[in-house]
């Protein structure tokens, strides 16, 4: 990771900018039922299981912080949603874009996972009008070149 | 009901609100299936959009067939990129959930 961000660093202009996003590693991406602004329903997803990439990401931002190739101008949290009518719609939203790791999650995560959207659905077919959600809270940093490694 | 994604604009308001894009020479690192990109490119005066997933890259660019936006989205890893580029091209570069 610290080589990509070196090699950023040589492709951008000296007064260019870097923009990195991830997810954040706390709190953990959760679902939600909601309707008119109000919550029925809220549980983190189980197969939170890249919790050591995020911190590896974390951590090569800090290495090109700390060797002065880039300076942090900025950091936000916010939280990325999608918003779905149906455990279904949802899950099939997923599995099309790959949002997932290729590699399938371990058995008992998996498990733990179709119980906690089987919980979701039972909330959401009660709800009126209500609406399933994905939450992902993520991090973005503005890093420009620092200017004092040799380009 | 069809699938929505940020309607809110949570992502798209911090990343204008942190750089400048209008009229810059952008490099979408990961661009998946031009989920963020279709959001800005309109400000750029050009987006080179790398993506290593050919199924993903073939999404992006069904996505943005219908615009003018100047993208060029190509199917190719960083690593290969990087190892054919010059030096100092880019004004932004963005890493977008492609770091991890």
């Amino acid at each position: 990771m610290v080589d990509a961000l070196e090699e950023i660093h040589r492709l951008l202009r000296p007064a260019g900018t870097l923009i990195e996003i991830h997810p954040a590693v706390d709190p953990p991406p959760f679902v939600e039922v909601r309707s008119n602004r109000e919550r029925f329903f809220s549980e983190d997803d189980p197969v939170f299981d890249y919790e050591d990439d995020l911190r590896h990401a974390d951590a090569a931002v800090e290495a090109v912080l700390d060797r002065g190739m880039f300076v942090l101008d900025d950091r936000r949290r916010f939280e990325l949603r999608t918003y779905a009518a149906s455990v279904k719609e949802l899950r099939d939203h997923w599995a099309f874009v790959g949002a997932y790791d290729p590699e399938e999650p371990e058995e008992t995560l998996q498990r733990r996972r179709d119980e906690m959207y089987a919980r979701a659905r039972e909330v959401l077919e009660r709800s009126r009008g209500g609406e399933l959600v994905y939450v992902e809270p993520a991090t973005m940093s503005r890093l420009t070149p620092s200017g004092l490694l040799e380009r | 009901m069809t699938i929505r994604t940020d309607p809110e604009g949570n992502e798209t308001e911090a990343l204008f609100g942190m750089v400048e894009l209008d009229g810059a020479e952008i490099l979408e690192i990961g661009c998946g299936d031009g989920r963020l990109t279709w959001r800005y490119a309109d400000r750029a005066a050009r987006v080179t959009a790398i993506e290593p997933f050919g199924d993903s890259i073939a999404r992006a660019e069904e996505r943005l067939r219908q615009t003018n936006f100047p993208v060029d989205f190509r199917h190719v890893n960083f690593e290969d990129f990087a190892g054919a580029s010059d030096a100092d091209v880019f004004d932004v570069a963005l890493l977008s959930w492609s770091l991890c």
